[in-house]
């Protein structure tokens, strides 16, 4: 429960040394195509390529990576069940036989549309989770003019929540194995406390890390090493690459207009 | 509850944003003058959030079967005050969608005005308006939690009938509302018997850090949120 972070896996994979700005670039601008994408079609190509660079350039396990597809295709199916039964004001094609529910073809449409945007959108997401280290993502984004106090936090922030998790993993084991989460009473007892427990722990932490701090003068602003990695490193080639892809896309987002799957 | 990634049409995704950000951004100018003032409440500031995304990423097992988990917003929102606890949420919301692909990118913005601001402003209300009454401290959080969590899913029901107002707004808000009554109504009342479980130990165990954050204790408890960090 505690275990599956995507940590590990953006930290050692095949695409872990190419260049940040290029790898958010592509995952960021394909997921813009995806979102105003008017038909099905194109946010399913990008769904497919986003999935074969994972797998097969990125060499990220595909059993892994379909047990963590699985759970947005599946909340996915079911918005798409959702929408296609609620969503329709059109001809009906198919009845139910149950409570007079209908699926109509307006509603079919769109909610195979959003169904296909959600996929598409979320391997763009996978992509970026995958591949690029938290630590890189902070460089590029000090470089879009984040607040510094935010990043500051962000930083600090990311720092604990793997010391934090590691202890309330200990904390959840022990529990467990002296039955805390055997009904729902205890169960909320059991976790009252952890989450207690942590809090304490957690300004315990605070304080000791601002004395940790101060003694190596600390003077209001977290100053830290970077890889001195450019935007202007991305290449020509990959920028070309990229530039073309989204080209593509967009055309294809263009000439396939309006097409749903079913037309009547 | 996390809008998904590629669920809303970019229209409102922008729209959401341009709402979100201007709050944030005050909530960032707070936080700068408190942590100008004092260097020391950085640190505490971001192991609290860091606190925030563990909390959410322990899972109860719920009654309706589908797993849930603690927001831990209202929590933040009664310990720090609706400003802070909605840049808190902000980074957490980001880290929940690049450490765990919750959320998303393009709904981040719609989820901030949900999870980070609503809630975190209606569990504070709540809690300001239930002491005022004189009630305990438990009462408050309870209700904190409980209608800062109600007030999130609306907030999220209202979002995705705005974006989707299928034949109408009317009619595609209580199709949503219908769907999110049946889980989660149980669960915002388990988050809320979760948190109020949470504050009693801490206030057993370690008082005196509620009393610095003026949670409890000192009749100067209606002060300002910021100026309960300044103190810490």
């Amino acid at each position: 429960m505690f275990e599956n972070t995507l940590d590990n896996y953006a930290h050692s994979n095949n695409l872990t040394n190419l260049n940040p700005y290029f790898k958010i670039l592509l995952g960021i601008s394909t997921m813009i195509v995806s979102l105003v994408s008017t038909s099905p079609v194109i946010p399913i190509v990008i769904a497919l390529f986003m999935s074969i660079l994972i797998i097969f350039k990125a060499k990220i396990s595909w059993n892994f990576y379909l047990k963590f597809f699985f759970i947005p295709f599946g909340f996915g199916l079911l918005t798409f069940f959702f929408m296609a039964v609620f969503f329709g004001v059109g001809s009906p094609i198919l009845e139910l036989g149950l409570f007079n529910l209908t699926v109509t073809v307006d509603g079919f449409n769109l909610g195979f549309l959003v169904f296909t945007r959600m996929l598409g959108g979320f391997t763009c997401l996978a992509f970026i989770a995958l591949t690029t280290p938290m630590t890189e993502l902070f460089s590029v984004l000090e470089l879009v003019k984040i607040p510094k106090i935010l990043l500051e936090l962000a930083m600090l922030m990311y720092r604990y929540i793997f010391v934090l998790l590691d202890e309330a993993i200990n904390m959840y084991h022990t529990q467990e194995t002296r039955l805390g989460y055997s009904s729902l009473k205890k169960s909320i007892k059991s976790m009252g406390m952890l989450g207690s427990n942590l809090f304490i722990r957690t300004w315990l932490k605070g304080e000791q890390t601002y004395i940790a701090m101060e003694s190596r003068c600390y003077d209001g602003s977290i100053k830290t090493l970077k890889k001195n990695e450019d935007i202007k490193d991305i290449g020509t080639r990959n920028l070309a690459g990229l530039i073309l892809f989204e080209i593509i896309l967009v055309l294809g987002v263009y000439f396939t207009g309006n097409y749903g799957v079913l037309i009547l | 509850m996390h809008i998904m990634e590629g669920f809303l049409p970019w229209q409102w995704c922008l729209f959401w944003y341009l709402i979100a950000i201007p709050v944030v951004v005050y909530g960032i100018t707070r936080i700068k003058k408190i942590t100008d003032k004092n260097p020391e409440t950085k640190p505490l500031l971001a192991v609290s959030g860091a606190f925030m995304f563990v909390l959410s990423s322990l899972k109860l097992p719920s009654v309706t079967g589908s797993c849930s988990h603690p927001t831990g917003n209202g929590l933040g929102a009664v310990l720090f005050g609706p400003a802070v606890a909605s840049v808190l949420a902000t980074i957490v919301l980001i880290f929940q969608a690049i450490l765990l692909a919750h959320g998303g990118i393009t709904t981040l913005g719609a989820n901030i005005f949900s999870m980070g601001i609503v809630g975190p402003v209606a569990a504070w209300l709540v809690y300001k308006g239930i002491k005022k009454i004189g009630w305990g401290s438990s009462i408050g959080i309870f209700f904190a939690a409980l209608l800062g969590d109600w007030l999130t899913y609306v907030t999220t029901a209202t979002q995705l009938s705005l974006a989707f107002p299928i034949p109408t707004f009317g009619e595609a808000f209580i199709k949503f509302m219908v769907i999110f009554a049946y889980t989660q109504v149980p669960l915002a009342i388990v988050e809320g018997l979760l948190t109020v479980v949470i504050f009693e130990y801490i206030m057993q165990l370690r008082p005196d850090i509620l009393r610095k954050l003026r949670v409890i204790g000192s009749e100067k408890a209606q002060d300002s949120p910021e100026k309960v960090l300044e103190v810490v």
